[in-house]
């Protein structure tokens, strides 16, 4: 009861003088658009999809996005299927979650290195994912369960051989989308 | 009125008011947000941009535009990393950009290259933004007369001159004569066209070999391209005066034959070039230089179509924009970028395993320099026993290959790793012969009834290397008979 009289008392900005009033929910109201606007370029929407195009919305995955596309794992798989875990809904959007906090961290800081590699987090999920379709044929493998060795040691050429974040030319980057108003349209050079 | 009501809200008790200055706390907070919120709106739409409009042209570059600074304008990225080059304090186990000083490091050097400038003062050179500094500062220029060719490789401010001049007159003048001329050191103008950005060949010299080698330089790859600008000035040259064909001084590289060790010596051999007499065999020796571009077209990365920009000027990813790292340096300190592209293995594992191969290499070179120091020794031992020039001159030219064998490889940067096992084998080759004149040496001196080994001066310090250099330089040589 308490909690909810101290919402109501900061929502209703009772006893305040009304320009003040005014001007916080002026400033409450441009923030609201700002961050409607935000989710609109940075496409977040999509961050609750399962698309691929959704990886690569910032630049540091458009090298994995191209060389996913034209791998073998283009045809039958997304990112999400590999790179997220897959054991209940809430660990997949627990995992996604983080994981996209660090990166937008990473990326509006500038601190991306250039040849990507998995973290400590994502190899077991990634590992029990490879498990998870491939699990036919490494019945007679005895490494399959394996805490030692990971699927891509051997087969490390999943993404290509080549793994630096700019190792495909700048013109073969996926277009981003639209974000509206043809301000960023995108194909404009 | 207000007071009243005021007081009502109040004793109903259940929503209380807010103090004054909490509306001033959240009208702060409202704001920061907006602020923050709009730097990362920002950011994204920055990013963004960056992805689509990769470059923007302020300011055309004018043809022969050999000042840096103006081609930075348009390529911002590009310029800012090309002013790391001027970063002269990093060091690798055996590279770097520093000043290292290989004569007091290994004073054999002074022995084998007695009677070149370079048993006087010879540096690790630093960053290509030092390379008018430092050519300028170098005890191997000799005054009052140097060729001009010596500033071919050093600025680019060369293309423009040689434009001027006629490239024959360029090389034939007085290096003292042009230094008012030479004031950008290497930048862009050097492998870049003004208009286009595309890559090409500013120096004569490269585009010449190639028409020897019946190649044709014009047809190449863009990748193949990413490493022949730095083979423009990062390969073994030597300077060539034939009147006939009036040319003085004239900027050669020695592909004739092929771009092999052995082609490269034969051609010399041919032609019987000699670049100084060691005073202390009386032998006519040749000084190699750098053949970088040589060595690393027989390793593994040539092989592979890895250029020498792939790891010495790595792609670089800013946010939205992709870029060629100007800052050239050696992959041992910018690994993440470098070698982790293709090879994933972490920082330390790739460092640790770059070092072990260059460390074999230096033992190898350094037994080479051992065998090389006692066959000039040993043959001036047997001059003063007596042995004729005659009969000096099988083991001098054995031992004239042994250190071109060696200098190929010494003189090369990357201690070997250009090409491991081929420097390794060149390297052989250098220990073979030089122990193959020793032999013939140690049956001459036993002919002159001298059964026991000369008595070896101390080189172990520079200054005492120096000073058994300077002695044979001299004619006041020591007694090496036991």
């Amino acid at each position: 009861m308490k909690v909810l009289n101290l919402a109501r008392m900061v929502v209703s900005l009772r006893g305040l003088p009304k320009k003040w009033q005014i001007t916080i929910y002026l400033l409450a109201g441009l923030a609201a658009g700002l961050a409607l606007f935000i989710s609109r370029i940075s496409n977040a929407a999509s961050y609750l999809s399962e698309s691929p195009q959704t990886c690569m919305n910032c630049h540091v995955m458009t090298d994995a996005y191209a060389s996913w596309q034209r791998g073998s794992h283009g045809r039958v798989t997304v990112c999400n299927d590999c790179h997220v875990p897959h054991t209940n809904p809430v660990a997949k959007y627990a995992f996604k979650a983080s994981d996209g906090l660090k990166h937008s961290y990473v990326f509006t800081f500038r601190l991306e290195p250039q040849a990507l590699d998995l973290s400590k987090g994502a190899k077991p999920v990634v590992q029990d994912n490879c498990v998870r379709c491939h699990s036919q044929v490494l019945e007679m493998i005895r490494l399959s369960d394996s805490s030692q060795r990971k699927c891509w040691d051997c087969h490390n050429n999943i993404h290509g051989p080549i793994h630096g974040i700019s190792s495909s030319p700048a013109e073969l980057r996926p277009e981003l989308p639209n974000a509206g108003l043809g301000i960023n349209g995108k194909g404009d050079n | 009125m207000s007071e009243s009501n005021v007081n009502n809200s109040t004793k109903s008790g259940q929503v209380p008011n807010l103090p004054l200055w909490a509306g001033v706390a959240i009208a702060v907070l409202a704001a920061g947000a907006i602020f923050l919120l709009g730097l990362l709106a920002v950011s994204i739409m920055e990013r963004r941009w960056e992805s689509q409009r990769p470059v923007m042209v302020l300011k055309p570059v004018a043809d022969y535009e050999p000042d840096s600074a103006n081609w930075g304008v348009n390529y911002p990225r590009q310029y800012d990393s090309y002013l790391k080059n001027r970063v002269s304090d990093t060091n690798t186990k055996f590279g770097g950009a520093s000043h290292r000083d290989y004569l007091e490091t290994d004073p054999r050097k002074v022995i084998l290259w007695t009677g070149s400038a370079f048993s006087k003062d010879y540096l690790q050179a630093r960053g290509h933004y030092y390379a008018i500094e430092d050519v300028t500062n170098s005890k191997r220029v000799s005054v009052p007369f140097q060729a001009a060719t010596c500033w071919t490789c050093k600025g680019t401010d060369v293309p423009r001159m040689m434009a001027k001049m006629g490239v024959k007159e360029f090389y034939a003048g007085n290096f003292h004569d042009l230094k008012n001329e030479m004031t950008h050191p290497v930048g862009c103008r050097d492998c870049h066209d003004p208009q286009t950005m595309k890559l090409q060949i500013t120096r004569p010299a490269l585009r010449e070999a190639f028409a020897v080698m019946g190649a044709d330089i014009n047809s190449v790859t863009h990748q193949q391209m990413r490493s022949l600008v730095c083979a423009q000035c990062h390969s073994e040259y030597y300077f060539r005066t034939d009147e006939s064909a009036g040319m003085k001084n004239y900027l050669v590289f020695p592909w004739k034959n092929g771009t092999g060790a052995e082609a490269i010596l034969s051609y010399y051999n041919d032609i019987n070039f000699t670049d100084f007499v060691n005073p202390i065999s009386k032998t006519p020796m040749i000084k190699v230089q750098h053949p970088d571009y040589e060595t690393y077209l027989t390793g593994i990365h040539a092989y592979r179509d890895v250029s020498c920009a792939d790891c010495h000027m790595p792609y670089r990813t800013e946010g939205g924009s992709k870029f060629t790292d100007h800052h050239v340096q050696s992959p041992l300190l910018n690994i993440s970028a470098s070698c982790a592209v293709c090879h994933r293995w972490s920082e330390d594992e790739m460092r640790v395993r770059v070092e072990a191969i260059q460390t074999k290499m230096q033992d190898s070179l350094i037994a080479a320099e051992d065998a090389l120091v006692e066959a000039h020794f040993d043959i001036a031992a047997a001059s003063q026993a007596g042995v004729s020039d005659n009969d000096l001159s099988q083991p001098r030219r054995l031992l004239r290959d042994a250190q071109f064998y060696w200098d190929y490889i010494s003189s090369s940067n990357g201690m070997g790793f250009h090409s491991p096992t081929e420097s390794m084998r060149i390297t052989g080759l250098s220990i073979d012969l030089a122990q193959q004149a020793r032999v013939l040496m140690a049956r001459l001196l036993a002919e002159k009834g001298v059964s026991k080994q000369p008595a070896y001066p101390d080189i172990s310090s520079r200054q005492n290397a120096s000073q058994v250099s300077q002695q044979f330089t001299e004619g006041r040589q020591t007694k090496l008979l036991p």
